[in-house]
């Protein structure tokens, strides 16, 4: 039973997106009503050609199901299985990571401006997704990074960035 | 004087010192701006506008012409090697470009680029310069019914087959245009889904979501890994093999290069529209479409070859017509009207030297793009070798900054990483964010003119089947639409036949 349920999930992630866009468009057409007639015209139309497209789609998704779990049943892939539950388990992991790394830096960026911000981005993800080994090399190219993006943006093109109080 | 005799008093014109210094200039201005995401032609010419405000028009014209072709160059640079376009005309290079990379041949793909730069803009112009009265004459036939179905055939085209699934493409297409309504609405001035959110009251910022849906969404899933772009981890062929696999497709280029010319002519279609609807011709007539958007060059080079053949016509009705077919060409618009060049008929006799001259000199980029994408193609290419935890927060910084860039709002910040959430999720459910994309490009234009046919025809909507452009344009539609379900049926007819 094991493939049956990874595949499950992966169908599952589809079949989630499709629900959520089907409230999307469905909000949005509620929203629209208030609106005056020829705002509301065009998102309520996008809106009914999207939600008939999506209904269709998890009719087919839904009435497909069975026959995909019948055909995938008969395989034993049990080994790969387990292989890719530890990938997929690394690389939630580290997606996880990157969006604390991106969360943190942009909210440094209200305090401490663009050099605080991509210092922090570089260094972030030197410091958890390097080895140990490259760390002095990773530090370097962020810091070279941070000053090569300053100069480009500031001096070269002109372009205002992030300020802040500290910086 | 005859416009060959134009053409050769042009030539003289580029080849003073001070027009070739503004031509090189333009050029390296052009590609370092179209290499950072967000930065895209628009923003390039708008930041070097007080630049150039005190030279003669012709050299003012001839930079900024140079830099508006070069920031597209560069912004496929981008698309290719990191997955994130510079521009949204740069959307179509990723689907086969980036996939290219992740097999090593980055260099290979960025010489399909530099050529297709070449070929495709030289086609493009020559086009251009000897059949200019003639597109601008066919273009002044489209009406808004035929502007809302161009956009709708371009929306089915990619829908049906950039995503390989016509219904999927369809509700991404439908996300697009659905968020393509938020902000003042552009009959009414009625306030839409905005929540009283200032930032997106003037609708949500392309570019914005641009770099969202593309570069965070990569730098996102390059993070998953800790590997590198280049998944072999070294670099396979080089320069010139691209050079010579790009004219092994005659036929390729040349339906790239009149898709390119039909679009660019269109006002407000855009060039978006005519690499992507190059791409999925090229994957629709292809014996084995399987191999698109895995690293086909043949992808590459027909959305490249499009995209650059696009421009010239772009410029077209631009210049013929004072009708920009970009933001970009609306920006280059204001740039001639400064100068002294009032766009209209009359300006191809009127300030004829510095028009041909422009001209020219697009030609003469074309050439020279090529030959400086033959220097940098290996050195951009390396930056494929480098490890995720370089790779990733190098793109992540220069990606939101560009987007910080555009109005200095911290709120593009934000929709850009909300943009990235989207395309990460949306990849992760088997979607691909480009119809949504074309829809978030096209939606404004598809309501404008849907309101528009109404109003011109009082309400009826046999507005939109009436004129003998229309009934092609609704008979195209319906054939994407409906091929990826006939065409396997007419394949059994056929094989059962035999």
């Amino acid at each position: 039973m094991e493939p049956l349920k990874m595949k499950e999930k992966l169908k599952l992630t589809e079949a989630w997106f499709k629900l959520i866009l089907f409230v999307f468009f469905g909000l949005f057409f509620i929203l629209a009503i208030p609106y005056p007639e020829k705002s509301k015209q065009f998102p309520q139309l996008i809106a009914v050609f999207s939600l008939i497209m999506i209904t269709i789609s998890l009719i087919i998704d839904f009435t497909r199901k069975g026959r995909v779990a019948e055909e995938i049943a008969a395989v034993d892939d049990a080994e790969l299985k387990v292989l890719d539950a530890a990938i997929q388990k690394t690389k939630r992991k580290r997606f996880y990571k990157a969006w604390a790394i991106i969360l943190i830096s942009t909210a440094t960026g209200f305090s401490g401006g663009f050099l605080f911000t991509t210092f922090f981005l570089l260094m972030g993800f030197a410091l958890f997704f390097g080895e140990r080994k490259n760390l002095f090399k990773n530090t370097v190219v962020a810091v070279a990074m941070t000053i090569v993006i300053f100069f480009i943006f500031q001096w070269v093109f002109e372009i205002p960035l992030l300020k802040s109080f500290i910086w | 004087m005859n416009t060959f005799d134009m053409v050769i008093q042009a030539i003289y014109s580029i080849l003073q010192w001070q027009n070739l210094a503004a031509l090189m200039a333009g050029m390296i201005y052009g590609i370092i701006i179209g290499v950072l995401p967000g930065l895209g032609p628009s923003a390039g010419m708008a930041l070097a506008l007080p630049l150039v405000l005190k030279w003669p028009p012709a050299t003012a014209l001839i930079f900024m012409g140079s830099l508006y072709k070069c920031s597209n160059y560069g912004g496929s640079i981008t698309a290719i090697l990191v997955n994130a376009p510079g521009d949204a005309s740069n959307a179509a290079t990723i689907l086969d470009g980036y996939p290219m990379c992740e097999k090593g041949k980055g260099g290979v793909a960025l010489a399909l680029s530099s050529t297709a730069a070449m070929v495709g803009g030289t086609i493009g112009m020559i086009c251009l310069i000897f059949s200019a009265p003639f597109l601008a004459h066919f273009a002044l036939r489209f009406g808004p019914a035929e502007y809302f179905l161009t956009a709708l055939l371009a929306l089915s085209i990619i829908a049906a087959v950039v995503q390989g699934a016509t219904l999927k493409g369809l509700i991404a297409a439908g996300l697009g245009l659905m968020l393509s309504t938020v902000g003042f609405d552009v009959i009414t001035g009625h306030l839409r889904y905005t929540f009283g959110w200032e930032p997106i009251e003037d609708g949500i910022p392309l570019i914005q979501a641009l770099v969202g849906l593309f570069a965070i969404t990569q730098a996102l899933m390059l993070a998953e890994s800790a590997e590198s772009i280049s998944r072999i981890g070294k670099l396979a062929g080089g320069f010139w093999e691209g050079v010579i696999t790009y004219f092994k497709y005659p036929y390729a280029i040349i339906r790239a290069a009149v898709i390119g010319l039909f679009i660019g002519v269109l006002p407000a279609v855009g060039q978006s529209s005519a690499g992507l609807l190059a791409w999925a011709e090229a994957k629709r007539e292809s014996k084995h479409p399987e191999t698109f958007g895995n690293g086909d060059p043949e992808g590459v080079i027909s959305s490249e070859t499009s995209t650059n053949a696009c421009m010239p016509g772009d410029l077209v009705c631009t210049i013929a017509l004072g009708i920009p077919g970009s933001i970009g060409a609306a920006i280059f618009l204001g740039v001639m009207i400064i100068f002294g060049v009032v766009p209209g008929p009359l300006v191809f006799r009127e300030k004829a030297n510095i028009i041909y001259s422009l001209f020219v000199a697009l030609v003469l980029t074309s050439f020279l793009m090529f030959f400086i994408g033959m220097t940098i193609a290996k050195h951009f290419a390396a930056i494929t070798l480098l490890r995720n935890e370089v790779i990733v927060p190098i793109i992540l910084v220069v990606s939101l900054l560009g987007s910080f860039a555009i109005r200095n709002l911290m709120a593009d910040v934000i929709i850009s990483l909300a943009f990235g959430i989207l395309g990460y999720i949306m990849l992760k459910g088997g979607f691909t964010p480009v119809p949504l994309l074309l829809g978030l490009v096209l939606g404004e234009m598809v309501e404008y003119n849907y309101h528009r046919a109404l109003m011109i025809s009082g309400g009826s909507y046999s507005i939109f089947y009436s004129s003998v452009i229309s009934k092609i344009l609704i008979f195209l539609t319906l054939l994407s639409l409906a091929g990826p379900y006939l065409g396997p049926v007419w394949k059994k007819l056929t094989q059962g036949e035999k």
